[in-house]
Formats: C-alpha cells, structure tokens, sequence
C-alpha cells in the first residue's frame, strides 16, 4: 500500500516513460501507418546480441542470467556462451523499426501487441516474427470502473479510457468477447500512455464521464484503495472506484513473450535455444532467491532488487522491498513446462499459441490495425532437449495439465456465496440455457455455442469458478404450500375455481404473513395416519433436481471438451443448486410460464486466491 | 429361518425399494458419470438414521400373532424387517443405526455411513432390548449426526429420521421441542408405532406416522417410509396453477423467499443454548463499549466518581486542619 502510494505520488513525472509511446494515434489505426516506410535490412551483429526489455517484472529473470545490461563473466548467459546487450524496449513502435532495421533480431511484447504489428513484420518473409519463447503471464494488470459498472456486460454504452496500443488492448479485446460485445458497443477513449498524467487513470480521475478505464497495479490502488476494496474519494482514492477485471482473474489474458525474426532465427537456432534456455535457468534462480527471500531472507534476492532499481531508475523504483519486488509479484512465470504447454500441448486450444495467434490476428484485423492477415509463427524450438534439460532443474517431456484447481475448496467457497446471497456479486458474466421438463440429456449439438463458450471462459479466466446454476420451477412447492395450508385449515378458500380467494385469520393473506403462514404449516399438528407433504420437502427435492441437472449439464460440457480434445479442467466448472430461490416469474400461471424457470444459468465467477493450488509456474 | 408372513408384502417391497432406486438421486449421476466423467462429489446423499428403540417392552410379543399363530417378539419383527428393507437398498445410501437399550454401551451400532451389508447385519443381529425409553438424547444425537453431515454435502442430499418404538418417550416435553428444532432444520422424521395402546405423543407432529399393529404392518410400514423419495418431478400439475393464481407475485415471491433460507446446520442443543445466551453477551458489549465512550454515561460510574470527589475533599480538609496548628 505504502509503496504504491509514494509510487503513484511519483507517477505523473514518469510520462512517457513507463511504456509504450505511441505519439501519433488518439484511436487504434494500422500499425504501418505508425512505422513509416522503413526497409527490411539484415540483422547487424550476431556476436553481441541486441536483446529489448520492458518495464516488468518478467525482465528480473533476464536481468539476473546476464548480471545486468551487459552480460557479466561468470553470469548464465556467459556460461551460455552469449554476450548480450539489453536496451530498452518500452517504445514499441520504435522496437519494430529497429527490428526491421536489423538492429536487433528480436521483438519483446505481449502476445496481443505483437499482433498489431503483424502485418508489419509479416509482409516480408525475413522479418516474419517466430514467437519462441514465453516468459509471463500478468497478473498485474487491471480494469477499474466506477459503480456503474459491475459486469463485464456493463460494458455497452460506457466510455472506456485505455493506452494506445499497450498490454491492455488484448485485455479489453477479451473482456468484450466474454460479453459477447463489439467494439462499436463502447466508447473509447484513447491515451498515450500506460499511466502518470496522461495515462488512463489520470483521465478516469478528472473526467466522471469516463465509466472505467485499464491500469496497472499502483494505479489500480491509487484509485480504488487495494484489490478488495472501493475507493471513497478520500487519500487521494475515486469514489465508487472498484476492480471489475483483473488479470489475476483473467490470468490467461496477457501472455508476455520473446519473438525472432524468421531469417535470424533460421540460421541461429542454437543460439536462439542457448538464450531461451539461459532465461529459464534465470527464472528458476529468481523464484528461488524470491522463495528464500520471503522465508527467511535474502541478500542475493536483494542484490537483484538493487539491479532492477539501477536499471529502472528509482524514479519508477523508489523502493527495492515494495516497488522492485512489486514489479516480480505482478508476474507469475511459466519456467520450461509452461513453454511445453503454450507450444506443444495440442489441447491447450485456447490459451496456447495457436489461439492467441487466432485472436491477436482477428483483433488486428477487426480492430484495423493490420488489413491483411499475417500469422505469427509458433516456436519449434525443443523444450525437452538436453539444452533445456541439463540447465534446468524443474522441465517436464510431454505436455502436462496441472490440477491448480482445489476440488472442495472452490466448491465450498461457490456454495458459500450463495448462502450467503453474494454469488450475483462475484459474478463476472452469465447467460442461460433452457431446458424441457425432466430435461436430463444436454444435446452438445444443441448447445454448442454455450459449451464452447464455457471451454473459452474457463480458459482465459484461469483463476475464475464457472458456476452452473441449476434452476427450477417453484410452482409445485407453491401449490403444495397452499394445498396443506388449505388441509390443515390455516388457510380458508372462497370462491369458484378460477376464482379463488385466500384468507388467513379471516383477513386476506398480506405479505407480513409470510412468516407466519409457513410456521403454522410446518408446525401444526394434524391428524393421525394423514400423510401431508411438507412444501419444504417438495422445495428440497427442487434444490437436489436443479443441482443434478447443473451437474448433468457440468458432465455434458466435460464431455464435449473431451471429445473435441480441448484442455478443460473439470474442477473448474461449479455445478450448484439454486433449486426454486430465483424464479424468472415467480408466481407461473401455466405450464409454459412454468418452464422458464427451468433454465440453467452459466456464471463466471470471482473466487479467492485460496482455491487455486500453489505451484512454482503457473501455466 | 424366514418368516411366512413376509411373502405377502415381498411384492411391495420389491416396488417400493426399485422406485426408490430409480428415483434415488444418484440415478442420474451415474448413468452420467458412465460417459467418462467423474466429477462430482457425493453431495446427494440420501442419509437415513433409525432410531430402533430396544426399550426392555421390545421384547414383549405383539399382542396380535402373525398369519401362522406364531407369537414373535417385537424386536425381532424389528430387526427381521429392517434387515429385509435396509439390505435391499441402493448402495449410495448413508445408513446409520442408532439402538437405545441398556445393552448397548455405544448405541452407535452402525455409525452413519455407507452402506455395508455384512457390517450392518451384524450389527442389526447384536441388538438386544433393554431398559427405559430416553428418545429425547437418541433423537438429538441422530440429528446433530445428520445435520453435521449436511455440511459436509454443502445442504444437498436428503434427511430423514426413522422412529421405530413401542411406548411413550419419558421426557414428552423434551421430545417436543426437539422434534420442533428438527424439524425447523428441515430433517423430516418418520415413525412407526409398534403394537402401542395409544397413539404416540408425536404421532401428529411429525412428517409421517404409521401404526405397525401386528407383524405384516411393522414390514410394511417399513417400506413405505423407506420407499418415499426426495426426489420428485418438480412439474405441478397442469389442473392446479389456478391454486396460484389468488396469490398476489410479491406474496409468492415473499414465501418462497422464506422458504429457500438456508436451513441451520447448528447441532439441536447447542443453537438452542446460544440463542439464549445471546442476549446478556450483548448486554455485557453494550457495557463495555459505553464504558469506553465517556464514564459518566454510566450512572454507577458517576456516583464512584462522586464518592471518590467527596472522599478526597474529605481527606484533603483533614490534612490541611491538621496542619493548620503549626
């Protein structure tokens, strides 16, 4: 808190310094137009590498395996054999003409940004860029929004402040998809940087028309007050101000990666691999040195924490224990199996390459950042091979699907919001099938484009719960409420059927005998041998239906993503019971009024950090 | 040994046990969970506790003889018929069996658990009957067993209390108000009257009760309570929406409001103590926090302090006119 604070108080001096600057634009336009008529000239040097960083956390590990900018003897990298200068690579207009220039073969982005400028690169095939290694995922990056927006649905209509051409275009692109929105439904303002005073959170701050905007964490903090809470308007904070969507729930959104031009990479493949696997070798000397340093301490730990300050500057570092290890906290590395994962699992359909190439094109293309389709090329370098296998210590052969999710914690936690009436809250977006009575076979057919978007949903947001809401209809525990009320003579009937009226000590039923009336039937003695039901009874038997169906329907989708050999991690899915508490029409007149409420409800939802196991990588 | 008055009721107990099976929640599931998909959690439970009372008058014949003039003692018509009934229900039941007889030292004879036919039989065989009738602590400790069990299914899953008994529980008033917090809890409680003169004191607060005058009645009776199922079709009946129709939308929506508050899951005793006991913690707080704000909101500590004023004037006039002298 202490660190974001003075972090933030620094920020506004920082513009233009922090990421990517892209003077031009005030709305996204092709990325060509950004770069100007540069020719495609051979890399310059292969002795001494020219590697970009950014400002992120992810560049610890790079930073430590080269003991600092220049590659220092005895360092990993030296061990690799390789002589690297790292630059700053924050303007990434400007890393793409150095990239064409052939001042540097390689390109450091998000996955998303890449795609912007994969027209760019991808018209020659030289410069055609191979993606060959992935370093993060963010878990750092945040949408804040006033309370006018609550879902992600909430969407439509609001105007939305966001940096040109940075990390989070990608983030926004997902979150109009989970919505199934355009676009065109919101209302873009364009800024040019990541934050300081003319980045997103500034305009947020001066401009109440401004529903939301994307920020990174100090920021994100600065407005609302911390992850959990909402801002009051006081310390500086935005009233109302609240995390709707961060990427430590949208944890497979912002996939920070390395890429090589296609003519480079072909003729110095091993150097390629000695580099990625000197990387890895980084990050796993960083997750243990951050392991030990929060255990019990660690001068190496903070030896590194010093070269990030140093190479930074402490303008955008103030403080190693706050703002340095910040910056690490705000990634969470994949290592060698998230690589074999994002590269090499023919199951990780969505999240892998191959989809975030689909959606980093069809954003480019949709969005007008490129006119014309150029995919990037997915690494083929060997993560199994003894390069990677002899330096690293934690590698896997095939591609494995980690269990992250705790099967009864996340179920426990999903249940206890809807006890306690808070599930509607955490929930990100929904929508709803519905099905005939006694329904208990879910057609994958029929429901394809449901089941495909709860694969995809549970994908992105790999650190949401997706509920399913099994809903019924509360007719017959009604009727029965009326019918054993009317036995037991606690309530009277006059009228022709049809034309009923119900009294209650003599006075027609008012709301404030709710109460009382389901006491009285509950609780009153009745005669011998008669055998009454219990509209709790009926109303419990809803609530064990509608969660068989939820989980009918959970086996369905499990199913479906089996059969199609798309990765789904089946604990992820929450089937749960809302049984007769949310009717559509509560009080039905007839069958098919009755049948609305017999729908199921698919909702992602925020759960805590808790039902996700630890693990070294995330992937 | 098998009894010839159990023949006539075999055909009803087929019936009731394979409806019970095909409506048993678990059905679906596992014609489900055949497709390759194991993933649920065993939230669906059926629990079912009995209740045996093995009081000492168990062991007295029914007054009435079976179809061949037999006379048989309670108990053994008890066991017989818990035993032709338990073992023929579907695996994925949770059984218990909860004897009181002074016989039994640990009346648990078959914790609440998934069924084992070999261990439940033996324990069903090892039930003796004697002494008293204390129903209140057997009805308690069976529902707290359940209730702590519903926890565990995350409220899912269905609960019942079986009843089996012969005479009137000694603590009436007690019985009363158990049965009532059970009930309030939503665990439904179901007894068989065996051979008794007089209806039971529960008989009309109950879910169910069943008189089991002579032998082919126990059996029957039996059945029929373990045949009834918690699941149901939750369609109304197409004839019966005009029930609703006098109800104003914000009266259904408040009562089914009422309805769908989650049951406690507090074991009977306690909850009843902590209600109690709520309200001079309270009193205690509201003490405290007065206290904190300002000591002369607090008339007591007013008239300390005031005492307090006196006394040190007092003392203070003492010490001065003592001293005056010199």
């Amino acid at each position: 808190m202490e660190r974001n604070k003075r972090l933030f108080a620094i920020l506004p001096l920082l513009v233009g310094l922090f990421c990517v600057t892209i003077t031009l634009a005030h709305s996204q336009q092709n990325f060509s137009s950004l770069i100007g008529t540069n020719s495609v000239s051979p890399v310059n040097s292969t002795s001494t590498l020219i590697v970009p960083y950014i400002v992120w956390g992810g560049e610890a590990a790079l930073f430590y395996a080269n003991g600092g900018l220049q590659t220092k003897p005895g360092s990993i990298m030296a061990q690799q054999g390789l002589t690297l200068k790292l630059v700053p690579g924050d303007d990434f207009v400007g890393q793409v003409k150095n990239y064409l220039d052939g001042r540097t073969p390689f390109l450091r982005g998000t996955f998303r940004m890449l795609g912007q400028a994969s027209e760019v690169i991808g018209r020659d095939p030289k410069t055609k860029a191979v993606v060959f290694g992935q370093m993060t995922w963010s878990a750092g990056d945040h949408f804040v929004a006033r309370s006018s927006i609550k879902r992600i649905s909430d969407l439509r209509g609001k105007k939305i402040a966001i940096q040109t051409g940075g990390p989070h275009v990608g983030m926004l692109y997902d979150m109009l998809r989970t919505a199934r929105l355009s676009k065109a439904d919101i209302d873009l303002i364009w800024l040019d940087d990541l934050t300081g005073a003319e980045g997103p959170a500034e305009a947020f701050r001066k401009d109440p028309k401004i529903a939301g905007c994307f920020v990174i964490t100090p920021d994100m903090i600065g407005l609302t007050g911390g992850y959990d809470n909402t801002g009051t308007g006081a310390e500086g904070t935005v009233n109302d101000a609240h995390v709707v969507v961060s990427t430590a729930t949208l944890s497979r959104s912002i996939a920070d990666v390395y890429a090589c031009r296609k003519d480079f990479y072909d003729s110095n493949k091993s150097t390629i691999e000695k580099f990625f696997a000197g990387y890895l070798k980084g990050v796993e000397a960083v997750m243990q040195l951050k392991k030990s340093y929060e255990n019990s301490g660690s001068q190496e730990y903070m030896k590194l924490l010093q070269m990030i300050q140093d190479i930074y500057g402490p303008d955008i570092i103030p403080t190693l224990e706050e703002d340095a290890h910040g910056l690490i906290a705000d990634c969470t590395y994949v290592g060698q199996p998230g690589n074999v994962s994002f590269f090499n699992d023919q199951t990780n359909v969505i999240t892998g390459f191959s989809g975030f190439n689909k959606s980093a094109i069809d954003m480019a293309i949709s969005w007008g950042f490129a006119g014309k389709r150029y995919n990037l090329l997915p690494s083929d370098l060997n993560f199994s091979s003894s390069i990677f296998t002899s330096l690293l210590s934690n590698t896997v052969r095939m591609p494995v699907q980690r269990k992250r999710f705790k099967k009864e914690t996340i179920r426990a936690e999903v249940e206890a919001f809807n006890e306690e009436d808070v599930l509607d809250e955490k929930t990100l977006v929904s929508f709803t099938i519905q099905f005939k009575p006694n329904q208990e076979k879910f057609s994958q057919t029929e429901y394809k484009e449901e089941f495909d978007r709860v694969v995809e949903l549970a994908a992105k947001y790999g650190n949401a719960a997706v509920a399913i809401k099994g809903h019924t209809d509360p007719s017959k525990t009604l009727m029965t409420l009326v019918k054993t009320g009317i036995k037991r003579n606690i309530i009277k009937r006059t009228g022709q059927r049809g034309n009923y009226k119900y009294f209650m000590d003599g006075k027609s039923i008012r709301l404030e005998d709710t109460e009382k009336l389901i006491k009285l039937i509950q609780q009153k003695k009745f005669e011998s041998g008669t055998e009454i039901e219990s509209p709790y009874q009926v109303m419990r038997a809803g609530l064990e239906l509608s969660e068989q169906r939820a989980e009918a329907v959970k086996n369905a989708i499990v199913n479906y993503a089996r059969k199609r050999n798309v990765r789904l991690e089946s604990d992820q899915i929450v089937p749960i019971g809302m049984g007769i508490k949310e009717p559509v029409i509560a009080k039905p007149t007839n069958p098919e009024q009755a049948s609305e409420n017999r729908r199921v409800e698919f909702a992602l939802v925020k759960v805590s950090a808790e039902t996700v196991a630890e693990a070294d990588f995330d992937f | 040994m098998y009894f010839q008055y159990l023949r006539p009721t075999l055909s009803l107990i087929a019936w009731s046990v394979l409806i019970f099976a095909y409506n048993s929640p678990t059905h679906a599931t596992e014609s489900e969970g055949s497709n390759g998909a194991d993933t649920s959690l065993a939230i669906h439970k059926e629990n079912i506790v009995v209740l045996l009372d093995a009081s000492g008058s168990m062991n007295d014949p029914f007054s009435v003889t079976n179809q061949d003039n037999e006379s048989i003692t309670k108990i053994q018509v008890a066991k017989e018929a818990l035993e032709t009934v338990l073992t023929q229900l579907t695996e994925d039941v949770n059984i218990g069996l909860l004897v009181f007889s002074v016989a039994h030292s640990d009346p648990w004879l078959y914790p609440l658990g998934m069924k084992d036919e070999v261990r439940f039989l033996s324990a069903l065989s090892s039930v003796e009957a004697g002494g008293g009738t204390p129903l209140a602590q057997y009805m308690k400790s069976g529902a707290d067993t359940l209730l702590a069990q519903r926890e565990r299914q995350f409220n899912y899953g269905s609960y019942r209390l079986l009843i089996i008994t012969d005479g009137q529980a000694k603590s009436a008033e007690l019985v009363n108000t158990y049965t009532s917090a059970i009930k309030d809890r939503q665990i439904r409680i179901d007894v068989i009257g065996v051979d008794m003169e007089e209806e039971h004191t529960l008989a009309t607060v109950v879910d169910s009760y069943r008189r089991a005058d002579n032998p082919e009645q126990l059996v029957e009776a039996v059945a029929k309570v373990l045949a009834e199922t918690s699941t149901d079709t939750q369609n109304g009946n197409n004839s019966q929406f005009d029930l609703l129709q006098p109800l104003t939308e914000e009266l259904a929506i408040s009562l089914i409001k009422a309805l769908t508050k989650a049951p406690s899951n507090q074991p009977i005793r306690a909850e009843e103590e902590k209600v109690e006991s709520v309200r001079p913690q309270n009193v205690d707080q509201t003490a405290r926090n007065t206290n904190k704000s300002s000591a002369s909101d607090n008339p007591k500590d007013t008239l300390i302090l005031i005492g307090f004023l006196i006394l040190s004037g007092v003392i203070f006039f003492i010490f001065r006119s003592r001293q005056k002298p010199n």
